[in-house]
């Protein structure tokens, strides 16, 4: 083989097409634009932005804005890679403020799509024009513009055809650019949004709308109205935002929004972290909503992670989770729990007097059977009598407290403005693992110890993993020694816990602690032996409860500081406002 | 088959062998009994395979010999609601049904399993074995039985390690928190120590079987199973395959500390004040002071309870705290006028004396305050 062939075959590819690959990293689809040029918007000081999308992107994204602008030597070098306002040196790395700073964005777009910039510095009479066609820049011409920066992108990979195969319809890549623009209206309190698509207007959000004035417009009243604010300030750092109560959880993250230091960021940690806040509250699988913005000092975080820069490092995680975990979980606590989720109050199909449709007809559940039929009283042994005794009683008396019991499970009870459905046994086992939680914090842990220590096998990595926190297991009860690389004796437990056996507990604990990495406290290690206790020893769905009983519970519940949800996270209360009612019975 | 039985021999025998037979099973034939008629007897087999039964009913007159297998329940209640004296036993055929009658008007026809399905249960082996009073036997049981380990886990010690070591037969019982060891002297053996841990299960069979405390039985050591024989019955105990804890290593040798109680005030006490304690916070504490010890009991939920009662004590007053369930046990079962307690420090064992050769040690509950 000659060094002539040789060359032939590997060859330095032109800028161009470096471009174009690199371009693949930072450019994917529609929505990658939108954030690219709106970041740019913004860090170049925008109070009102107006985003102009067709074909969902594809055909143009146009960003203008009325930001700080640019001169034309600042045209020259815009659309080449690595040339940027906002970096100059390495050390500047350590502490980005601003949104870009990789300096590669415009050179990737303007390579693979037909891109225009039309800018104009407040203060000059000129504005100036540049154009690039798939990576072709043009001469920078003067022309008449408005102040700031509209940079126009179309056609987006015409000139790269393999990537245009992978674009999705129109309405799926709107709704992804409408995401993050979303995301940036939200994080961007004090800038105006305008978004239009195929010149209908989509949304908008005022320069001078707070947060909370923000998700009302974007996401509906019901979920504004709901939320609960978040702040607190430990040192440097900063927590502030608005978090939802658990029923708006939903399967996916679209409505869990983090932003640090102004940049929406998906980052898995800060998810983990609210995840936690929730625990106990939300069913396990279901994201909460929550819009919360972290400000953290920019020598303290590592951006540069990721070419999208939507994950990060924190330097300090250790001190920073303990801190948000407990403001989030405060304010978690503050939200409405008791309100039922969107889908129980369904009416009954309207019928019209004179009409014969549907008239005869029992509504049966695969017909989508509201379900406000289901509250009606199911004759239970112990309904009638109650029902008969707690009438009698003068309603002034008790203005808002008759009790019954329904299918020796549920307890409705009146309130002042509605009603409301108690689960029992929901209801109990919160008490019940309140009670038990203050017992064991008092330190009175009785501790069986064995005669003969039970040795657990377990994997050389779990043996490290519980080594380091037997202390704290001692603390509540759990006596274990190390007996060996992969061997763990247990020497005693909390009595409490004496029909569990030993390898089960070790192991369940070894998988808490690994899971949660850093997380897990004492305090969690403790909610995970409390459960299993608190189910067993509360009354159950179908015991019979005595008045007595019933009141003394839902006194208990009441000298609570949480009482809306059972410990596992299921609500144990659902109520009906009268507007609730009135709005089932086409009242209003 | 053609076989003649008294009808309260049969019923007593089913009884017997119908209770180990399991009520369902993969290997469906074990659901049945078989009925072995030879010459001169009539014998009952029974298994779940874990456990094996042969019971020879007495009193019969064996017409023509055979084998048959027929349900297990179904047989022993039809015998057990008989009312005639005797009953006559007698198989078609061909596997074409089994016949129990009683008189001329009762009579049940059962269908019949193939007794080439009903696996292999090993005859006694009487070489080796070793005679025993049954009432030394049933007892060594009964006093070691209620320390066995019930809950899930720790699979060897859910039965009785049973030793035979020269002229001495112990059975130990432990769940991991307590500890019995009982001794009996019997006919001195040959050889090293011979070790078995029977399951609870099979340990409950052979004290059935054992109906004449007077009698000899004889056990057997073997491989993997422990056997018993008595003048009726053959059973057989697969063993637990297991590691048992080293029981002398946890039976404190020295201690301290020392008194001895009435051993039926103290139980009566213990009860008291266990009244108050509940399922989940279950100690109380025993304050020993030189000539009175005082039992205490709280729980959050329920309040507090307290006992006294006069002891002869030697050592340095001390409180250590237990499980009142455990102490209980032991009592119940204590021979004694007088319980002795021996202990050291609140975190070791303490040691109960509940008889001669017959010792009882609990794991203490620490309270942190």
């Amino acid at each position: 083989m000659t060094d002539a062939v040789a060359s032939a075959v590997i060859r330095v590819l032109p800028e161009r097409v470096r471009n174009q690959i690199a371009a693949g990293e930072v450019v994917e689809r529609p929505a990658s634009v939108v954030k690219e040029l709106v970041e740019n918007a913004l860090d170049a000081g925008a109070r009102e932005l107006v985003i102009d999308l067709e074909e969902g992107g594809v055909k143009l994204v146009r960003v203008s804005d009325d930001g700080c602008g640019m001169g034309p030597e600042d045209l020259q070098l815009a659309f080449l890679s690595h040339a940027t306002s906002k970096l100059a040196e390495v050390e500047d790395l350590a502490h980005i403020g601003t949104l870009g700073f990789r300096g590669e964005a415009l050179a990737s777009i303007g390579s693979v799509a037909r891109a225009r910039v039309l800018t104009r510095r407040a203060g000059e009479q000129l504005g100036w024009t540049v154009e690039n066609e798939g990576g072709t820049i043009g001469a920078v011409g003067a022309a008449g513009a408005p102040r700031g920066t509209t940079i126009e992108v179309r056609d987006l990979f015409y000139n790269v055809p393999a990537r245009r195969a992978f674009l999705k319809r129109t309405a799926t890549e709107l709704g992804r650019c409408l995401d993050v623009l979303q995301r940036l209206a939200l994080a961007h309190v004090g800038t105006g949004f305008i978004v239009t698509h195929d010149r209908g207007r989509v949304f908008d959000v005022e320069r001078e709308m707070d947060l909370a004035a923000r998700v009302r417009r974007l996401f509906g009243a019901e979920l504004a109205d709901a939320l609960v604010p978040v702040a607190a300030e430990s040192g440097p750092v900063r927590l502030a935002g608005l978090i939802a109560p658990p029923r708006f959880s939903r399967g996916d993250t679209t409505r869990q929004l983090w932003f640090l230091n102004g940049r929406p960021l998906k980052d898995r940690v800060l998810a983990r972290c609210l995840l936690e806040a929730y625990r106990g509250f939300n069913d396990e699988k279901r994201q909460p909503v929550a819009f919360l913005s972290l400000s953290v000092p920019p020598a303290e975080v590592d951006v540069n992670v990721h070419p999208t820069k939507s994950e990060v490092r924190f330097r300090e995680e250790r001190r920073l989770f303990p801190f948000l975990l407990g403001a989030l979980r405060a304010a978690v606590a503050r939200t409405d729990m008791a309100t039922p989720g969107g889908k129980l109050l369904v009416p009954f199909p309207r019928v019209l007097p004179g009409t014969w449709a549907g008239a005869g007809r029992a509504p049966s559940a695969g017909e989508g059977r509201p379900r406000v039929a289901e509250l009606e009283v199911r004759e239970g042994p112990s309904a009638t009598p109650l029902f008969a005794a707690e009438a009698r009683v003068a309603p002034e008396r008790r203005p808002a407290g008759r009790v019954l019991q329904v299918a020796a499970t549920y307890l409705v009870r009146e309130l002042a403005d509605g009603l409301e459905i108690v689960d029992q046994h929901a209801l109990h086992e919160r008490v019940t693992y309140e009670r038990l939680k203050a017992e064991l914090a008092a330190g009175k842990v009785e501790v069986q110890r064995e005669l003969v220590p039970e040795l657990v096998e377990l994997a050389r990595s779990e043996v490290h993993v519980l080594a380091e926190h037997l202390p704290t297991l001692e603390r509540l009860g759990i006596d274990l020694a190390i007996f060996g690389p992969t061997t763990v004796a247990v020497h005693g437990l909390p009595s409490l816990l004496k029909r569990r056996a030993g390898p089960r507990l070790v192991r369940e604990l070894v998988a808490a602690l690994s899971d949660g990495e850093k997380l897990p406290g004492p305090e969690q290690l403790l909610d995970h032996v409390v459960h299993s206790m608190a189910c067993r020893r509360s009354v159950m769905a179908g015991d019979e409860l005595a008045p007595e009983e019933i009141e003394s519970l839902l006194e208990a519940a009441a000298r609570l500081p949480h009482d809306q949800t059972c410990p596992h996270g299921r609500p144990t209360r659902v109520r009906l406002s009268l507007a609730d009612l009135e709005r089932a019975f086409h009242r209003r | 088959m053609k076989v003649l039985c008294a009808r309260e021999r049969l019923r007593e025998g089913l009884t017997v062998v119908t209770s180990v037979i399991p009520l369902k099973s993969t290997r469906p034939a074990i659901e049945n009994v078989c009925l072995v008629a030879s010459d001169d007897m009539l014998e009952l087999v029974g298994t779940d395979l874990d456990v094996a039964v042969r019971y020879r009913v007495a009193d019969v007159k064996v017409e023509e010999p055979g084998t048959a297998l027929i349900p297990a329940r179904v047989a022993a209640d039809f015998v057990r609601d008989l009312t005639g004296d005797t009953v006559r036993l007698r198989s078609k055929g061909n596997g074409e049904g089994f016949v129990i009658e009683s008189g001329p008007d009762d009579r049940c026809e059962l269908t019949t399993v193939d007794p080439d399905e009903y696996p292999v249960v090993a005859r006694f082996i009487e070489e080796g074995s070793l005679p025993v009073l049954g009432a030394k036997f049933t007892r060594l049981v009964a006093r070691t039985s209620f320390a066995a380990a019930r809950e899930a886990g720790r699979y060897a010690m859910h039965g009785i390690l049973t030793e035979l070591e020269g002229d001495e037969l112990r059975m130990i019982a432990t769940d991991g928190r307590r500890l019995v060891l009982a001794k009996a002297p019997v006919e001195a053996s040959a050889g090293g120590i011979q070790r078995a841990i029977v399951p609870t299960k099979g340990m409950m069979l052979f004290c059935k079987v054992i109906d004449d405390p007077t009698e000899m039985v004889r056990i057997h050591f073997g491989e993997n199973q422990f056997g018993l024989k008595t003048s009726k019955a053959e059973v057989y105990a697969r063993l637990i395959d297991g590691e048992f804890p080293r029981y002398s290593a946890v039976i404190p040798a020295m201690t301290q500390n020392t008194f001895e109680a009435d051993a039926q005030a103290l139980h009566q006490k213990l009860k008291l004040v266990a009244n108050v304690t509940s399922a989940d916070t279950r100690a109380v504490k025993l304050s020993i002071g030189k000539e009175r010890i005082t039992i205490y009991g709280r729980s959050a939920a329920m309040g507090e309870a307290s006992a006294s009662l006069d002891v002869i004590f030697d050592g340095k007053p001390t409180d250590i705290a237990f499980n009142p369930d455990y102490l209980i046990d032991g009592l119940k079962n204590c021979e004694l006028q007088n319980v002795r307690f021996e202990f050291n420090e609140k975190n070791n064992p303490g040691k109960f004396t509940l008889g001669e050769d017959y010792t009882y040690v609990v794991m203490p509950i620490t309270i942190d305050t």
